[in-house]
């Protein structure tokens, strides 16, 4: 694993969300590395490959085909080897059944999805930040709540 | 049975090294605060040896001086908020400052060059950390917590805890109380 | 469950009855018992007076036959002699008599002895006597001590005659007052007994009478509630039937007829004529309880349909319990149609599904507003965001001025979509009540508005409440949109100060609240220095998107107080707004205990 950079995982059926989403990453100072699938069946494929390469933070859109979100969520938190990735939902929703919903779920972050690119850009590096400082300071990882 | 333990991750780490560092039979001298002396060169060998067996605690050997510094600016801020008796009320600038011997400009600039967050966002980040934990473990109220880490009043450290993470104090000790309820089941 | 009915016995009026009849066989009894005595009675007095009357009679012939005697002793002319011969035979006669009416009286028995005895000295006196008459040595010394021993044994025979007289006297006196005392007492005694049996024959009747005017005011009562159940019957749709379990016979009420479509009273009633209206595929179960009813003789409710004649069908519902009377025992039965209630209850359920999916659409449509609709506009968003960013230098300024407005317009319609959606949210069928600590839901409140307060300086005081029985996030809600509200319209030259009053109150004594559901209400009184408003629009602030300022003065889209008033209208309570301009605004919530 290169220390150098952040890995970052986005499961999303939208393809504009998904551009949006690697332009952010792509104008950030932080050197990441950005993969995308287009829904949750192909995200757990993956996952559940061997030579999967476990990211730093993994974004889930909630609404999504074949499998949504919340399955994903619910499949990862069962299993313990992902236990070091930090889950943020990455939903359009921001109804506080969503929110409380998923992080008693085993979500660390809920983004409602921004409206404009500027706060993507914060957003989202706002999100690697902390989660980098979690990382390196040994924080405790269960108590990491975070709503952007 | 369930029991739970609190512990000091910074005395974990330092113990943690030390026996590393034993193992790998390389002479040094423990300094404190993440910084060791190493007695001579060991070879480039022993190095990646020891590098290698530090990556399974995720300890990481730091190589130059700027981020050596960072990591003592970090473990003092952290030493500063969660020590009991900790020296909150002095002003947190002047403290580091003093304590590592620099301007408190060049550790700030320095610190964000590295880290890409201020030192005031990190301290901001310690102390709710400390938050959550008091909140969970000591069952304090926010009163007595804001009393503690020398918040000015309860909604300062409301503010700041809901800035920070999202969410307000009330929110994250219910989230976190239906997690504890889920897992029993 | 079996009823009995037990009858009052008229025991009383039997008993008065035969009581008096015993006492007029009594009193009968005792007068036959009387009047044998009182014949007796005068037949002992007649009795005394014979004895008397022979007893005189005895004497007058001893008298007669004496002068005889005397007159031949002088004349020596026997024809004085002839009453002393005839006295001696009028003497037995009579003696013969006295003895027979005597013989039941020892005492004049043995006086009547020593009186034949004097009497049959005597009459040997005169024998005697009357030999010397004959001899004609009257002279002789031997006569008169004869004549002497005459005259002797005549006062003898006087004083045994009184003696009996006296005794016949006193016996008679006597009887006489036995007599008297029968005829005194026993009319009395009689008079008694016949007043008692009238009394009780009285008694009898007004006992009688009284129970014949209760049921005749029973039997009125009786037709009247015939009567009435009959229309109740009628307007209720229900009908009655009765089971006579011994006799194996049914009766059934006008109205179950005409449940039935027919007209009162046009068929025998029983099993199998029933069973012909019985829907043929309700026939069989209704069939198996009916068979349970007569061997358990209870009938639990039943549902089962009817087809009339005419080809209606009607689904009725029976229900029946043993009803036992003096030993005998009824099935009583009630049968209702209950078509209308299955009607308007199948109404109801096709409403509720109705409803329900109504209640779906909606969320559904939440569904939409959140998340389908906001997904396009955020990227119309992004994307103008990108076009600013990236290209603005390709833009005239006309452009970037249009494209600015585009993303006003937009913000614009996202913070309408999202209070729209935060409205229906409160509206949404999930409503938990629990009773809960109002102070923690201020607290998390004031967490929610923490930015806001310390950003203002906001001061907020409070009282302490009690704990209330709420759907607390909805509570949270109103707390901090009342809240904001007051920061939000603030005075520009001071600190709002916001302050939370506490009160419980009793409904009657509150006239602002209309027909208050509940006795007592926890009042809230949220008081600020802010701006204020005209007390006139103090209903209008609470309709859905009203502003009472224009959108460049204040933001937000005129939602949160609709809010407000919608959770309190899900709590059952009231809220009420009242203003001044320039001094501030007062919200009352009152929330039901």
């Amino acid at each position: 694993m290169n220390e150098n950079y952040i890995n970052v995982v986005l499961a999303d059926d939208d393809e504009d969300d998904r551009l949006f989403f690697s332009e952010a990453f792509d104008e950030l100072k932080i050197k990441t590395r950005v993969s995308t699938f287009n829904d949750g069946v192909y995200l757990m494929d993956y996952f559940n490959s061997e030579d999967a390469i476990l990211p730093q933070v993994l974004f889930l859109d909630l609404n999504m085909p074949r499998k949504s979100g919340l399955e994903c969520l619910k499949e990862l938190r069962a299993d313990e080897k992902f236990n070091d990735v930090a889950i943020a939902i990455y939903s359009t929703s921001s109804s506080e059944e969503d929110v409380e919903n998923t992080f008693v779920l085993g979500a660390n972050i809920y983004i409602k999805k921004p409206s404009d690119f500027k706060s993507l850009k914060k957003v989202l590096s706002d999100v690697v930040t902390l989660n980098w400082q979690y990382h390196t300071n040994g924080l405790n990882k269960d108590n990491f709540l975070l709503r952007l | 049975m369930k029991i739970f333990v609190k512990f000091d991750l910074h005395s974990v780490c330092t113990k943690v090294l030390e026996n590393t560092l034993n193992n790998t039979q390389i002479k040094h001298t423990m300094l404190g605060f993440g910084e060791v002396d190493l007695q001579g060169s060991p070879s480039k060998e022993t190095m990646e040896e020891l590098a290698e067996k530090l990556s399974e605690y995720h300890i990481e050997i730091v190589q130059d001086q700027k981020s050596i510094l960072v990591q003592k600016i970090k473990d003092t801020i952290i030493d500063m908020v969660f020590n009991e008796d900790n020296n909150l009320h002095v002003k947190s600038s002047v403290y580091l400052s003093e304590t590592l011997d620099h301007s408190y400009g060049y550790l700030a600039n320095l610190f964000s060059e590295v880290t890409y967050t201020s030192i005031e966002n990190f301290i901001i980040l310690q102390k709710i950390e400390y938050t959550k934990q008091l909140i969970l473990k000591e069952n304090l109220s926010l009163t007595e917590i804001a009393f503690k880490l020398n918040y000015s009043s309860v909604a300062h450290l409301s503010t700041q805890f809901k800035k920070t993470t999202g969410i307000t104090p009330s929110s994250f000790q219910r989230i976190i109380a239906k997690r504890k309820e889920l897992l029993k089941k | 469950m079996i009823t009995r009915i037990k009858k009052k016995s008229p025991l009383f009026i039997k008993i008065s009855f035969y009581l008096a009849l015993l006492i007029i066989v009594v009193a009968g009894a005792t007068a036959f018992k009387t009047t044998k005595n009182l014949s007796k009675s005068s037949e002992l007095v007649v009795e005394t007076y014979m004895v008397n009357v022979q007893l005189e009679q005895i004497f007058s012939y001893l008298k007669d036959a004496e002068t005889g005697q005397r007159g031949f002793i002088i004349t020596n002319d026997s024809l004085y002699l002839d009453p002393y011969v005839n006295s001696r035979e009028s003497i037995n006669n009579s003696f013969a008599e006295l003895k027979e009416l005597t013989k039941e009286n020892d005492f004049q028995q043995n006086k009547l002895k020593d009186l034949s005895s004097l009497i049959d000295k005597r009459l040997n006196n005169f024998e005697r006597s009357s030999s010397f008459s004959v001899n004609d040595n009257l002279e002789s010394p031997k006569f008169d001590p004869v004549f002497f021993e005459g005259k002797e044994l005549m006062d003898a025979i006087r004083s045994k005659i009184s003696e009996m007289t006296e005794h016949e006297r006193v016996e008679l006196l006597r009887r006489q007052e036995d007599y008297q005392t029968d005829v005194l007492l026993t009319p009395i005694f009689l008079f008694f007994l016949i007043l008692l049996s009238i009394a009780l024959v009285l008694l009898a009747y007004y006992k009688i009478t009284k129970d014949i005017d209760s049921l005749k005011s029973y039997n009125e009562e009786l037709e009247t509630f015939k009567e009435s159940a009959n229309q109740s019957e009628i307007i209720s749709k229900h009908g009655n039937w009765i089971w006579d379990i011994e006799e194996e016979t049914y009766i059934y009420s006008d109205n179950l007829y005409r449940l039935l479509g027919e007209q009162p009273q046009s068929f025998k009633p029983n099993l199998d004529t029933f069973m012909e209206y019985v829907h043929p595929d309700d026939r069989e179960k209704l069939e198996k309880d009916v068979a349970a009813m007569m061997e358990n003789e209870h009938l639990p409710f039943v549902h089962y349909r009817v087809i009339q004649k005419s080809g209606n069908i009607k689904r009725f519902k029976s229900y029946a319990q043993v009803l036992e009377i003096d030993g005998i025992r009824k099935l009583i039965g009630t049968t209702s149609d209950v078509t209308d209630e299955f009607e308007s209850f199948r109404l109801l359920e096709e409403r509720n599904v109705e409803l329900e999916r109504n209640n779906k659409e909606l969320s559904a449509f939440n569904h939409v507003a959140s998340h389908d609709l906001q997904e396009p506009l955020r990227k119309i968003q992004t994307f103008l965001s990108r076009l600013v960013d990236k290209e603005s230098e390709n833009l005239s300024k006309n452009g970037l001025v249009y494209v600015s407005r585009i993303q006003n317009a937009a913000s614009r319609m996202r913070l309408l979509i999202d209070d729209l959606l935060q409205f229906s949210r409160t509206n949404k069928s999930e409503k938990v009540f629990e009773t809960a600590n109002i102070n923690l839901i201020l607290e998390g409140a004031k967490q929610d508005l923490a930015e806001a307060i310390s950003d203002s300086n906001a001061l907020i005081t409070s009282d302490t409440f009690p704990v209330m029985y709420v759907i607390p996030f909805q509570i949270q809600q109103l707390f901090s949109n009342l809240i904001s509200n007051s920061i939000k319209y603030q005075k520009e030259d001071a600190t709002p100060e916001i302050s939370i009053q506490y009160s419980r109150i009793n409904a009657i004594e509150d006239d602002k609240l209309i027909k208050p559901k509940k006795e007592h209400y926890h009042k809230l009184t949220f008081t600020d220095n802010g701006i204020g408003f005209k007390n006139e629009y103090a209903e209008k602030i609470f309709v859905l998107f009203n502003r009472l300022h224009g959108k460049s003065e204040f933001s937000g889209t005129g939602i949160g107080l609709s809010i407000c008033k919608k959770i309190v209208e899900n709590h059952k309570g009231y809220i009420f707004a009242n203003g001044t301009p320039d001094k501030g605004a007062i919200f009352e919530v009152y929330l039901p205990i």
